[in-house]
């Protein structure tokens, strides 16, 4: 398929799952409507959120080997710009969806002493801060990187290098609040303090795991010339580090609230645990831990493209996973996945991949006025 | 020629020199090719042609085994050999095994790399290898950068004017030739003298050190924080409740594990209890150790109620192999055991449910011992 051909169909993909996505506001109810968009939009997002860490991590620490693919989380991270309106339009769900919006539910006591938290006006302020937050973030180290191409500024390593700890900071509180808020708080009874990792443990594997996608997909074309496999042996080991770190955090908050046993936790698992939910957890055990882990355990497996190529793909589909068990189980319908959810897909996927290909014309495939470029290209293990 | 070589070495000024060498030598001559560098080289394992390293193998099949193990053992000891319930959760709870389990295969997997490496691959203790005593020593860990050709573990004879010529013109600036180790001798008495006092200097240093440390710091008593932290022991007072009382009453109804309460009245009523206990050996010999213990006294070894007791207190005591004991049903006479009966007194302190079911059977044995007829005799009595 040539390239128009390419955007011809992702058009019509994105046309076509609008419509699907607006059908199920009318046919299939608003709930439903409101909370794949929750689903969808959070997915995109983290990915985004991922690969602007990673970008930002290789300033803070001085990181050389990954600035010839620096490019590529700068270009995705573009997704989190194109989800702010996304973020913006779920506040209409507030009402539908997050039950502390009604009073009702405020009476009881342990809804009601996070109301502090937990209101309206709030809720909406931190959105807006969250995504003043993360544009800033975009402008400083992804428009600066894209300006430095033509200038080759080195000015900006040292501005980059300066904002970048600071952004570290945004980010652990940003992404703790996109858990509580978007997430966590559809449960507004539900405690876990450790709920902010847990997310922020997902994002950075669907990060790597796009990141990884994409640059193979450049070399396979060689827009990423003196890129070698040890480059992407890096992005394999820190996939396999990942994917133990998710692990492990995720079963940690598991472990302590099966074993204080409090009502004020347990709920949430116990909801999560039964029926066709309690087998997306064993689905989400393999797919998100034992295969990528057993896979990626040789080294030739973290630089091979073929292999990486299912793995990452695997944990895209698996942080969705990992998304639809904590959200979906809300509407109290069971594990559902039919047209509404397929086109909520099709709709968000394709707007993602024509937003990421207009970001692609921009700027060289290789942050070329960098003058650590040459330094990153001669990494060898 | 000698098979006394152990290697021939050649020193290189530079990695690249190094590097180009490797294929000119490799293609000269044949044996086992090293390099001794002051870091380490990319790809030099591949020009050199070493095999992968078998550590990560064995890392990953003791990392299984360590995990596979530590699962079985705490399924073992907390489920089957010493079943414990812990906070109301089931005995098979792989969820509470899984840290130690994680760092078991750790640890499992640490000790096989570190050990294995040490002592299986780099065959340590090795204390005389050749390279250790050449003059290229000081070199190879500081500018130098060496190529050898060894004989390798079985012994290859080395032609070492060929290896020398072969790595002169590789360009190497020196030739150093290494012979083999002498064979370890038989220990000698002054190794021996010497490992043992310095094992001892070491342990008396050691101790003394930690002796006057615990006395210098005795805050920094060891292992003590959790005796120190704040919780309520059994039987004290507690102002945190209205009735002073630490201790709190379970809620109505509790039950113990293993106590059920025994609610039935009148001996009518136990009447319909069956003896749940089959007549196995073992089942048997329990109950005769019961009634020994506790009811021989009063009823008699033979439980026809005459015992020492009798005669010097002029006690009574029921005869339960009498005719009417001996129609009772098993649910009465356990009634009694549990209630006790006239001056008799409740043994249910004394015998668990199963030990006084077994007491039963043996009340049983007893009476129909003590009311044997002829037909028990057998009629061909054995020589």
């Amino acid at each position: 398929m040539n390239e128009s051909g390419t955007r011809k169909t992702l058009v019509v993909g994105a046309v076509a799952g609008l419509a699907g996505v607006i059908a199920t506001g009318f046919v299939a109810g608003w709930e439903r409507f409101w909370v794949n968009w929750i689903l969808w939009f959070v997915f995109i997002l983290t990915i985004g959120l991922g690969c602007l860490f990673i970008v930002a991590l290789e300033h803070v620490v001085g990181a050389r080997w990954s600035v010839p693919l620096r490019r590529v989380p700068e270009r995705l991270s573009g997704l989190v710009i194109l989800m702010v309106p996304a973020a913006l339009l779920a506040l209409i769900a507030l009402p539908i969806l997050y039950p502390w919006t009604n009073a009702e539910v405020l009476r009881d006591p342990v809804v009601g002493g996070k109301a502090v938290w937990l209101n309206v006006p709030f809720f909406v302020i931190r959105v807006l801060l969250c995504a003043g937050l993360w544009i800033l973030a975009y402008v400083l180290l992804v428009r600066g990187s894209i300006r430095q191409d033509q200038a080759g500024d080195p000015r900006f390593n040292v501005r980059a290098r300066r904002f970048a700890p600071v952004f570290m900071i945004i980010f652990g509180i940003t992404i703790t609040i996109v858990a509580f808020d978007w997430i966590s708080s559809l449960e507004p009874a539900w405690y876990s303090d450790v709920f902010g990792v847990y997310i922020f443990a997902g994002t950075f594997l669907a990060g790597l795991a796009a990141t990884t996608l994409a640059v193979l997909y450049l070399m396979a074309r060689g827009r990423l010339p003196g890129v070698t496999p040890d480059h992407v042996y890096n992005l394999g080991g820190f996939l396999f580090a990942f994917v133990v770190f998710w692990s492990y955090i995720g079963f940690a908050q598991y472990l302590l609230m099966w074993y204080a046993n409090m009502p004020e936790e347990v709920f949430w698992y116990k909801e999560r645990l039964q029926g066709l939910w309690g087998a997306l957890v064993l689905v989400l055990a393999v797919v998100h831990f034992f295969v990528p882990f057993l896979v990626l355990i040789p080294r030739e497996a973290k630089s091979e493209p073929k292999r990486l190529v299912w793995i990452a793909s695997a944990m895209l589909v698996a942080h969705w996973l990992d998304l639809y068990w904590m959200i979906y189980p809300v509407l109290g319908k069971g594990a559902l996945f039919s047209w509404p959810e397929l086109s909520f897909g099709i709709f968000f996927i394709a707007s993602s991949f024509l937003w990421i290909r207009h970001a692609m014309t921009r700027g060289a495939d290789m942050p070329v006025g960098d003058p650590f470029l040459r330094e990153g290209l001669e990494f060898r293990i | 020629m000698s098979n006394r070589t152990f290697s021939v070495l050649g020193l290189f000024d530079s990695s690249k020199e190094l590097m180009d060498a490797i294929p000119v030598v490799k293609a000269k001559v044949s044996g086992h090719l090293d390099a001794y560098t002051p870091y380490p080289i990319h790809g030099i394992e591949q020009a050199l042609g070493l095999k992968r390293s078998p550590v990560g193998g064995m890392v990953f099949i003791m990392g299984l085994i360590g995990a596979i193990s530590a699962m079985a053992f705490e399924l073992w000891t907390q489920g089957v050999d010493y079943p414990v319930i812990t906070a109301g959760k089931p005995l098979f709870s792989w969820e509470a095994f899984v840290p130690i389990m994680f760092e078991v295969t750790v640890l499992f997997a640490c000790f096989t790399s570190g050990l294995g490496m040490l002592f299986l691959l780099n065959r340590l203790p090795f204390f005389r290898h050749p390279m250790l005593r050449s003059k290229s020593m000081p070199h190879v860990t500081r500018d130098k950068f060496a190529l050898a050709v060894e004989a390798g573990p079985e012994g290859q004879v080395l032609d070492v004017e060929r290896i020398t010529a072969a790595l002169r013109e590789a360009g190497a600036r020196t030739i150093e030739i290494l012979d083999q180790p002498a064979a370890l001798g038989p220990i000698s008495p002054r190794f021996l003298l010497r490992t043992t006092v310095g094992i001892g200097v070491v342990c008396l240093v050691t101790g003394y050190l930690t002796y006057w440390s615990m006395k210098l710091f005795p805050v920094t008593i060891p292992m003590v924080h959790m005796l120190d932290q704040p919780r309520l022991d059994p039987q004290r007072q507690y102002s945190y409740f209205k009735d002073d009382f630490g201790m709190r009453m379970p809620v109505a109804g509790t039950v113990a594990r293993g106590h059920m309460p025994y609610t039935i009245k009148t001996e009518d009523e136990a009447s319909v209890l069956a003896n749940p206990l089959p007549r196995t050996e073992s089942v048997l010999k329990q109950g005769r150790q019961g009634f020994t213990t506790y009811c021989s006294a009063c009823h008699g070894i033979l439980g026809n109620g005459v015992s020492t007791l009798t005669d010097a207190y002029g006690a009574k005591p029921a005869n339960l192999v009498a005719d009417n004991v001996r129609e009772y049903p098993d649910g009465r006479i356990y009634h009694v055991i549990v209630m006790g009966k006239n001056a008799m007194l409740s043994y249910a302190a004394e015998l668990t449910e199963d030990e006084r079911w077994a007491v039963v059977h043996h009340v049983r044995v007893l009476q129909r011992a003590m009311n044997a007829r002829d037909t028990d005799i057998p009629k061909e009595i054995p020589r």
